[in-house]
């Protein structure tokens, strides 16, 4: 018994690092925002208690709204291109390609690269004055005017395109690693019994990698609906807030940036928001994952 | 067993040792000047000591700043501060590269403030709101009183009756011009009116863009800093606050402003603004305007000093007054973030000291020196008489004139929803009503005027008798 205490000891104390940690920079954040949801904060001075208010609010303030429908719209672009894309190069990488290594590594390496200069390299490459692009287009006399790939009518799939770039690497490798995960035996025998590629993969490929693909699409889908950071550096979320997603939204309310004029945090507002698009993440997730639990059946 | 714990809790002193160790560099992430150390003192200090026979711990101040465009010549003058101050002050210098407002609320919060910051109009409400700054009203002589009296502004540097900082420079606002451009379109002078810009932007833009040149940008990607570098200045001319606010009757009216967006919209409707603009920078907009693509755009007296270091450019190039609503000028060109430049920490425990600093920063040779060397427009009086123009090309029309003059401060206040300036840039990109647009902004800013004045954050008082073309009074 003494010796199961002192075991238990030793182990809190591997722990401790991560359970302090955990609580200083998880948990306590997270009940400070519960708390400052229901105050009108500025982050500084008194911050007054205004019960529900922060809420009603946030009901009837179109930009969240719009902010969500872009979130979802930006989402499912990025999702809808990212993961097919993702899967047909883990599945190509798989086979005995020559290069196959140097390929994954090529593929791997927006994943690695900031997403700050990403996203610089892609403004220059798009933008309409004089963007790569643009350059490129004109040249081979496929458009006669610049095209304004920033401007409202395109700037979302500009973004869904730098973030499909970004992403397709680090799902390549997560697929890959299902991929791999698959006995040969099963492909032999099907060979043998004459399934043809894509009998195999059909049969073969997609059930066996279900569980794997469903935690990878589940990632996909949090990163999809959380990520802001190109679309701060390439539009700032816009123009005329063509582009601005929920959570460059909350960073706005919550860090302001100051271009001369003074501008003044929403600490309770912003907390309000945060909270507001923490449930709608978790409520997607959530559905997600009733829908589907038969993907984690290994056959 | 035992050997084991031993072997835990030494794991963990040693632990806790190394971070103890942990060096303090204020986690700014800015480049620090090291005044002297003790033993290492200047020549001057070290004089002093001797002749003093003991040698007394020098009194070590923090000095932060985010201006970037004068460090060298900062550091030159903290140099010889810390070398003839006689009281062996010796101040560190650290320059911030970015987020400067966080870096200065995470050292307040982990008390490791500086004792002498830096403070822009952006900034300084904020800071003494937050307790930041101590006020220096025990320090001012007449003279100083004398000095910069007339540039002691409510709201601006004065909060309550007291008085956190003096001014040193401000910036003017202008219509920079591409004069190459005016010409090859047959356009003698910059435009005296929003009308005539929209022309002139058109003939611009038709006698340029096979060239891919254009009559007008901004940088719209942030649409609050394009207007407040364009239609503030346009609207103060013009005889109206270029914020939206009426300081006659102590309301935001956004009536004005609506009335220049349509110019505005106007020249977006031509094609005669760059394409992209939607998504420009001001950077890369300088940039454009280097290569002699852009024909005009507004913006701030900071930039001769871009054209002369950033984007060194040999385009013939200009700056005029900005248009106004009709062509008559029947107010003053706002002279912005002028009225603050060094404030005293509330926290810092040598005021004494700092002030010193502050003292020696604010004197005639320092402050005239400033405006010749082209780091910004001298704005008090008894400076702007005996300072020599700055010898930078461009510079010559944006130096203080008859048309230029402080503005009283404005309450700022933050709305519920969108800004007047995404409200309108959304207007001129996809239409709709300018009137219900207008008439929804000044309901929802007076709202949100009502709610700080309720709550103690602002103060305002209706001046039914302000004139624009003396608003500072007589």
């Amino acid at each position: 018994m003494i010796y199961k205490w002192k075991r238990l000891g030793e182990n809190s104390l591997f722990l401790m690092p991560s359970i302090i940690l955990t609580i200083t920079l998880g948990i306590y954040p997270l009940v400070w925002m519960l708390r400052y949801m229901f105050y009108d904060y500025a982050g500084y001075g008194e911050a007054l208690f205004i019960g529900l208010d922060n809420f009603s609010r946030l009901i009837r303030d179109a930009l969240f709204w719009e902010s969500v429908r872009n979130t979802f719209v930006f989402a499912g672009g990025k999702l809808l291109l990212t993961l097919p894309l993702s899967l047909l190069l883990a599945v190509i990488l798989n086979g005995r390609l020559r290069g196959s290594n140097l390929l994954r590594g090529i593929y791997f390496m927006p994943t690695v690269i900031s997403t700050a200069v990403i996203s610089v390299v892609f403004y220059n490459i798009f933008n309409s004055y004089n963007g790569m692009v643009n350059t490129v287009l004109m040249k081979l006399h496929l458009v006669s005017q610049p095209v304004d790939w920033l401007g409202p009518k395109h700037a979302m799939l500009t973004v869904i395109i730098v973030a499909v770039w970004g992403a397709v690497g680090n799902y390549m490798l997560l697929f890959l690693a299902g991929l791999q995960s698959i006995p040969q035996d099963l492909y032999e025998s099907a060979s043998i019994d004459g399934a043809n590629a894509g009998r195999r993969f059909w049969n073969i490929t997609l059930p066996m990698l279900a569980p794997v693909a469903q935690m990878v699409i589940m990632l996909a889908i949090i990163a999809s609906l959380k990520g802001y950071e190109s679309i701060m550096v390439i539009t700032e979320g816009g123009p005329i807030g063509k582009t601005e997603v929920m959570y460059l939204y909350l960073y706005k309310l919550l860090f302001p940036v100051s271009t001369g004029s003074p501008v003044t945090q929403q600490l309770g507002y912003g907390s309000a928001v945060g909270f507001a698009s923490a449930v709608i993440v978790g409520a997607v997730t959530g559905l997600y994952f009733f829908f589907s639990r038969k993907m984690n059946k290994v056959y | 067993m035992q050997k084991k714990w031993w072997g835990l809790s030494l794991s963990f002193m040693l632990a806790a040792g190394i971070a103890g160790c942990g060096g303090n560099n204020n986690g700014n992430g800015g480049t620090a000047t090291k005044a002297p150390e003790a033993g290492t003192a200047s020549p001057a200090a070290t004089a002093a000591a001797d002749t003093e026979g003991a040698a007394s711990e020098p009194v070590q101040l923090k000095y932060w700043t985010d201006d970037r465009h004068d460090q060298e010549y900062i550091k030159e003058l903290i140099n010889t501060f810390n070398e003839t101050n006689g009281e062996n002050i010796q101040v560190e210098l650290t320059v911030m590269s970015e987020n400067y407002a966080q870096s200065v609320d995470i050292a307040f919060t982990s008390n490791q403030a500086p004792d002498v910051l830096r403070l822009k109009s952006g900034n300084t409400g904020e800071f003494v709101k937050k307790g930041y700054l101590a006020p220096i009203d025990g320090y001012l002589t007449d003279d100083i009183k004398t000095k910069f009296g007339s540039v002691i502004i409510d709201n601006v540097n004065r909060f309550d009756g007291k008085v956190y900082s003096l001014a040193n420079t401000g910036l003017t606002l202008r219509l920079i011009y591409n004069k190459d451009l005016f010409d090859k379109a047959g356009i003698a002078n910059p435009p005296a009116s929003l009308q005539e810009m929209v022309e002139d932007a058109k003939k611009i833009t038709e006698a340029g863009k096979a060239e891919g040149v254009y009559g007008f940008a901004l940088n719209f990607k942030s649409p609050k800093s394009a207007f407040d570098r364009s239609i503030r200045e346009i609207l103060s001319l013009s005889g109206y606050q270029g914020l939206g606010f009426d300081l006659k009757t102590g309301q935001f009216d956004f009536a004005p402003y609506s009335q220049t967006i349509e110019y505005f919209k106007q020249m977006y409707e031509d094609k005669s603004i760059l394409p992209g603009a939607e998504t420009l920078d001001i950077d890369p907009l300088r940039a454009q305007f280097a290569a002699g693509k852009i024909g005009m755009y507004l913006s701030f007296s900071t930039e001769p000093g871009v054209y002369k270091d950033q984007f060194p450019t040999d385009i013939n190039w200009a700056g005029a007054l900005a248009p106004t609503l009709d062509g008559q000028i029947k107010g003053t060109s706002e002279i912005v973030s002028a009225g603050t430049w060094l404030g005293i920490s509330a926290k810092s425990a040598h005021q004494e000291a700092a002030w010193k600093f502050m003292q020696y920063m604010y004197g005639d040779d320092v402050l005239k020196t400033y405006h010749e060397k082209g780091f910004g427009i001298a704005v008090v009086p008894s400076i702007v008489e005996q300072a020599k123009n700055p010898e930078i090309a461009g510079m010559e029309g944006f130096l203080v004139g008859e048309h230029d003059s402080l503005w009283p401060a404005v309450p700022n206040v933050t709305p519920e929803g969108a800004t007047y300036a995404d409200a309108f840039f959304k207007y001129i990109l996809a239409g709709g009503d300018a009137k219900a647009i207008t008439e929804d902004l000044n309901t929802r800013y007076n709202a949100a005027l009502s709610k700080a004045v309720e709550k103690g954050e602002v103060k305002v008082t209706p001046d039914a008798a302000f004139d624009p073309l003396k608003p500072q009074g007589e």
